[in-house]
């Protein structure tokens, strides 16, 4: 499994390391019922405090991603992939909000803004 | 959670110095960076927890229990390495294998000379001609052989080369994987607790100013940068510390969240522990 | 405190040269019959003790054995007890020696002159123990070394300024008849000389702060 951590984000840690195993469960990338490393050798491998992975695993668990079996670890919990896509979705809309506001305020046009949406969607492949 | 340490209310009077009031806790599991200038009360407080200094007024509990009572039961399971005091150095470390396994029940030699291995130290050389690096490697290798439970490290790193100590704090990784494990480390190099730490105690001039999880300092603490005029209408209460330079006013602020919500200012960096330290002790009130 | 001991021992082992080449002269000045030197291995012990004192305080070794288990309570018992134990071995291996040459060179062992020697030996050796480590444990042993230099001065002085106003040699005259006792008042001093110098050791090191 891959989790990549930037220092120098801003985003706190427990937050990235979240949403990359959140990203991996909606793939399918993580399986369902797939146990996943322990906080302490989580936090080793990524050079993190314990209590950061405890933290994201914390916040997986109370989204519904990962379920814990006390003194056996944390799995992949049983994720409805059209109600987890919905939430990406939602996401999704609500940063292409702020920067359709943006683009109002500052009149922008629809083309532009559209041109740079297949710019990055290009650059991302 | 239970806690592997706890200090209370230690205070101890030197005619030049004094430890006031300190108190801690470690919790099992964890590892504690303990950060301070120089001179600010670090060694002294690891002296007091080992009962090297004693008279002190206060209470420390290890393994929950009493450090004088039960100073023997503990010390059996605590490793230590202290700055700057060592075994003899006309002495081989094959012989401080040969003394300690009748100091310590647990002693593993096998253990032991498998670090001497690891860390490419000659166990047939006295430790006089050992560099300093190689002198802070086999003070950790000693403090590690006999399995303890609690380490207490002052300055385990200093004299070391990032790469040296980088497998230094590797190794008290691979420690803390037990979690009825704990450390303490003491370090002016911050660097190296920011990745390491769970928890920071911050001691300055004898007094605790704060003992916090990482993670809450990082996250929620924050360097503000503003302008003078800024800077003057920003109530008192809302900051820790400033320092003023000619171009900006840097403001250590305690919740970085609340202040972008009350003040217009956007510039708010990411703390680190060395910018969280110099200014706790060059800034001002 | 087996460790301990064990420490003090190995600190040692660099002297083992030193200690061979005067064992040698003391053999060959056996041979020659000019002095009975039976006391100089145990003595150069007691020496050689006081040189692990400075290794032990350069390094903070003091400071670092309180760290260890029973560290702090056996430490100054375990610098004794090697102390002793090393001049025990010592003077063990001079007096077999001074027996084979004696009964090599006269066909006989003179066995009161080598009781002598031995009783000697223990009491030289532990005398200057006695004094020397409660003072090393106070002071260091730079300053040990000078403060018992002016405690002797001192005593010299006082004495000879005493020896005015009072008549030394009849006192000495009167404790004669204890001449015939000396075998057992000479154990008796040297057991209670050494206890007396361990505890005051031992509570100097206990209210020493490091």
């Amino acid at each position: 499994m891959e989790i990549i951590i930037s220092n120098s984000s801003g985003v706190p840690i427990y937050e990235q390391i979240k949403e990359q195993i959140k990203a991996k469960i909606v793939s399918n990338e993580l399986k369902s019922g797939e146990l996943l490393p322990s906080i302490r050798t989580l936090a080793k491998d990524l050079r993190c405090s314990v209590i950061t992975t405890k933290n994201a695993y914390e916040e997986l668990v109370r989204d519904g991603y990962v379920i814990t079996i006390p003194s056996k670890g944390f799995y992949v919990a049983e994720v409805n992939l059209d109600v987890a896509r919905e939430e990406q979705l939602n996401k999704i809309e609500n940063l292409l909000d702020t920067a359709v506001t943006l683009a109002k305020t500052n009149n922008i046009e629809k083309k532009t803004i559209t041109e740079i949406l297949d710019i990055l969607y290009e650059e991302e492949k | 959670m239970e806690n592997i340490l706890e200090v209370k209310n230690l205070s101890k009077k030197y005619p030049e110095f004094e430890l006031k009031d300190v108190s801690f806790e470690l919790p099992k599991g964890m590892i504690m960076g303990f950060i301070g200038e120089n001179g600010a009360g670090k060694t002294t407080t690891i002296k007091s927890i080992l009962n090297i200094i004693g008279n002190y007024k206060g209470e420390v509990k290890v393994f929950g229990l009493d450090n004088k009572k039960n100073e023997r039961e503990i010390k059996e399971d605590i490793g230590v390495v202290l700055d700057d005091m060592f075994f003899p150095e006309i002495l081989l470390p094959k012989d401080i294998n040969n003394i300690m396994k009748d100091v310590y029940k647990n002693w593993d030699s096998d253990l032991y000379f498998k670090y001497l291995m690891d860390f490419n130290l000659p166990k047939d050389k006295q430790i006089k001609t050992y560099s300093k690096g190689m002198r802070k490697k086999l003070e950790i290798a000693t403090s590690l052989s006999h399995h303890p439970k609690l380490l207490i490290l002052d300055e385990p790193t200093s004299g070391l080369d990032p790469i040296a100590r980088n497998e230094v704090i590797d190794i008290f990784r691979d420690f803390i994987q037990n979690e009825e494990c704990g450390v303490l480390l003491s370090s002016h190099i911050t660097s190296d607790l920011e990745h390491i730490a769970d928890y920071i105690t911050f001691i300055n001039d004898g007094e605790i100013i704060l003992s916090k999880t990482k993670d809450e300092l990082i996250e929620q603490y924050g360097i503000v940068k503003c302008t003078e005029s800024e800077f003057n209408k920003i109530d008192k209460q809302d900051y820790i510390k400033y320092k003023k330079t000619k171009y900006e006013c840097e403001l250590l602020v305690e919740n970085k969240n609340e202040f972008k919500k009350k003040y217009n200012i956007n510039t708010i960096d990411k703390i680190s522990l060395e910018d969280l330290m110099v200014l706790m002790v060059k800034g001002e009130k | 405190m087996l460790g301990l001991i064990k420490k003090d021992f190995l600190m040692l082992k660099g002297n083992f040269k030193t200690w061979l080449i005067l064992l040698f002269v003391y053999i060959v000045m056996a041979f020659q019959e000019t002095t009975n030197l039976s006391f100089l291995l145990p003595f150069m012990c007691v020496v050689t003790m006081l040189s692990t004192f400075s290794y032990d305080s350069y390094n903070k070794w003091d400071a670092y054995v309180c760290s260890l288990p029973d560290g702090r309570k056996n430490s100054v018992r375990a610098k004794y007890i090697a102390t002793l134990l090393l001049i025990f071995v010592t003077l063990l291996i001079t007096t077999i020696l001074t027996v084979i040459i004696d009964y090599y060179r006269t066909n006989a062992v003179n066995l009161e002159s080598i009781v002598e020697s031995i009783f000697g030996a223990i009491f030289a050796t532990t005398l200057l123990q006695s004094i020397m480590y409660p003072a090393i444990y106070k002071y260091g042993v730079e300053k040990a070394r000078i403060a018992i230099f002016i405690a002797v001065f001192g005593f010299a002085l006082i004495g000879g300024v005493l020896s005015k106003y009072i008549d030394f040699e009849s006192i000495i005259q009167g404790l004669a008849f204890l001449e015939n006792y000396i075998m057992m008042i000479i154990p008796v001093i040297i057991v209670v000389m050494l206890y007396i110098s361990y505890k005051i050791a031992e509570t100097v090191y206990k209210r020493k702060e490091y």
